[in-house]
């Protein structure tokens, strides 16, 4: 019985090429990127504001994490029973600085691992799987120093 | 611009609902506590305040729970005075202070009450009502599930990497912490607690455990200030004013408020709380090394190590040092909430800056007891709130 995927919030993000991409923007004049999209440029020191539709993917660094050792209050959603899970922050290689719930058990985290996006599931509801964007370890026996 | 002096000051002690010391008691009835020891103490009748300034959550909140300052003003005896409703998460009490510091100093009023109190719902603070994708808390909560702590925990780990900070280091500040609230009738926890007692406590966001972050209080604190020429008709030696600021985070700050951001060029930790400070100490005309006492926004023990370091306090990596040779104890050199702090305390949202100037005042007063930082002359106060605000105050005697 496989139920059917959808993303906690629609328009988000996809893997429809095979790789995981969140859908943001990048505004052309100061190079900044935004996920989610944005209409308008918010850098104080850019006076352009020249936003395009932009896709981040890939690979990245894990900045830090935290653990939620209890649920979060709504809106979230989890399956019951709770099992903690770890929320990296991750600089993506792309420039963007990212939150999201890592795949890896906490246990396994070491700041600074190389990580990869993926998408992932996240609870179940109505016999539907929803979807939202995750990190996972690319190496943990490379977890680095730095 | 006028110099402005704090003639008055009074708390409601910090307690849980349903307790022998709030009990059911409303957030009105917790400000009036406080505002008539504060009247009291100033020797000013209510009829004399000219305008009020409340730290409010009513609207931030957004759940029909929080401080109005109507109420107060109502319950206190509706004179017609202007009510300035202050709305700037955990940083409201700030705030409050600093709007009435500045009519004050500006010479639009001449005696003005700043009141913050609360009456929390319990467990985490929840931070979104709305369920749209175009709400970033929303789809944070929604997207990835990030409870208040985890904020304070992502921040504590990255300190452990830069730094080497150990979670014991971390137990450390709550043990400091809670022999000063020994000392303070007003603190929620008054009790000492063992290193071994906070490691055994359950982590609510590792690395950081339950008695290293505050819980949600209820309470309320007020303070009466008007100019020092005033204040000279009523005391020969009030406390004085010397800075009150507010900022609100830089753009490049490390910690992405909703889903993500630009990777930041450098470090850029609390960019709201580093820009409150530095602008206070220049305001004011004091330097760090001029600081007797610190009352900083310790949401949990991991600010008692970063903010010293950041606002000039201390150099780069030595605070866990500092803690532990007792330094930042109230007879040390850099003695850090010397009240027992939020972690003592519990977090009354909009209460708490109005709090550290209570407690600011009866230090420079040499009123603090066995907590009393031994010949204080000039103390800082910081809070910082969701959504990016910060506030600094500095006063002396």
């Amino acid at each position: 019985m496989s139920d059917e995927i959808l993303p906690c919030v629609p328009g988000l993000f996809d893997q429809s090429g095979g790789a995981a991409r969140l859908h943001g923007s990048r505004c052309a004049s100061c190079r900044t990127p935004y996920f989610p999209r944005s209409a308008e440029c918010h850098n104080p020191d850019c006076g352009g504001s020249r936003m395009e539709d932009c896709s981040f993917a890939g690979n990245g660094v894990l900045w830090s994490y935290s653990v939620a050792d209890f649920p979060p209050p709504p809106p979230h959603r989890y399956d019951k029973p709770f099992v903690p899970y770890a929320i990296g922050v991750v600089d993506l290689d792309c420039g963007l600085r990212v939150v999201g719930q890592m795949v890896d058990p906490p246990a396994a985290l070491r700041v600074g691992d190389t990580v990869e996006l993926v998408i992932s599931e996240l609870y179940h509801e109505d016999g539907k799987a929803f979807t939202s964007w995750k990190f996972r370890q690319l190496a943990a026996a490379a977890a680095g120093s730095e | 611009m006028q110099e402005v002096a704090v003639l008055g000051v009074g708390l409601h002690r910090f307690g849980k609902t349903g307790d022998d010391i709030v009990g059911n008691k409303s957030v009105t009835a917790l400000c009036r506590h406080a505002i008539d020891a504060a009247l009291s103490d100033a020797g000013v009748p209510w009829k004399q305040i000219q305008a009020v300034c409340a730290a409010s959550s009513r609207f931030s909140g957004g759940k029909g729970w929080g401080l109005n300052g109507n109420d107060v003003v109502e319950e206190l005896g509706s004179t017609g005075i202007p009510v300035y409703n202050m709305s700037a998460g955990c940083a409201a009490g700030g705030n409050a202070f600093n709007v009435g510091y500045s009519m004050v100093a500006g010479g639009v009023y001449d005696m003005v009450l700043v009141v913050g109190g609360e009456v929390m719902p319990k467990g985490m603070i929840q931070t979104s009502g709305v369920e749209e994708a175009t709400d970033p808390e929303f789809l944070r909560q929604r997207c990835v599930g990030m409870p208040g702590p985890s904020f304070w925990a992502t921040l504590a780990r990255r300190r452990m990497h830069d730094f080497g900070t150990t979670e014991e280091q971390f137990a450390k500040v709550a043990v400091k912490a809670r022999r000063c609230s020994v000392h303070n009738p007003y603190a929620r926890f008054q009790k000492e607690i063992g290193l071994d007692e906070v490691l055994a406590s359950p982590y609510v966001s590792n690395p950081l455990r339950l008695f290293e972050i505050c819980p949600v209080s209820n309470g309320a604190a007020a303070v009466v200030i008007c100019s020092a020429a005033k204040a000279r008709q009523f005391t020969s030696r009030p406390v004085l004013v010397a800075s009150s600021t507010v900022a609100t985070m830089h753009f490049s700050d490390a910690l992405p408020r909703g889903l993500a951001g630009p990777v930041p060029g450098g470090p850029s930790f609390h960019t709201e709380s580093l820009a409150a400070v530095k602008r206070a100490f220049e305001m004011a005309g004091i330097g760090p090394q001029d600081v007797s006492f610190t009352e900083l926004q310790d949401n949990t023990c991991y600010y008692e190590f970063a903010y010293p370091e950041e606002w000039g306090l201390c150099k780069p990596g030595e605070a866990e040092h500092l803690l532990e040779s007792g330094q930042t104890a109230p007879n040390g050199r850099m003695p850090i909430n010397p009240s027992g702090g939020f972690v003592s305390f519990g977090e009354a949202t909009t209460a708490m800056g109005v709090f550290q100037i209570v407690e600011l005042t009866w230090q420079l007063r040499g009123q603090s007891g066995g907590r009393q930082v031994p010949d204080a002359r000039v103390g800082l106060a910081q809070t910082n709130g969701l959504g990016g605000n910060a506030t600094a105050a500095i006063l002396k005697k």
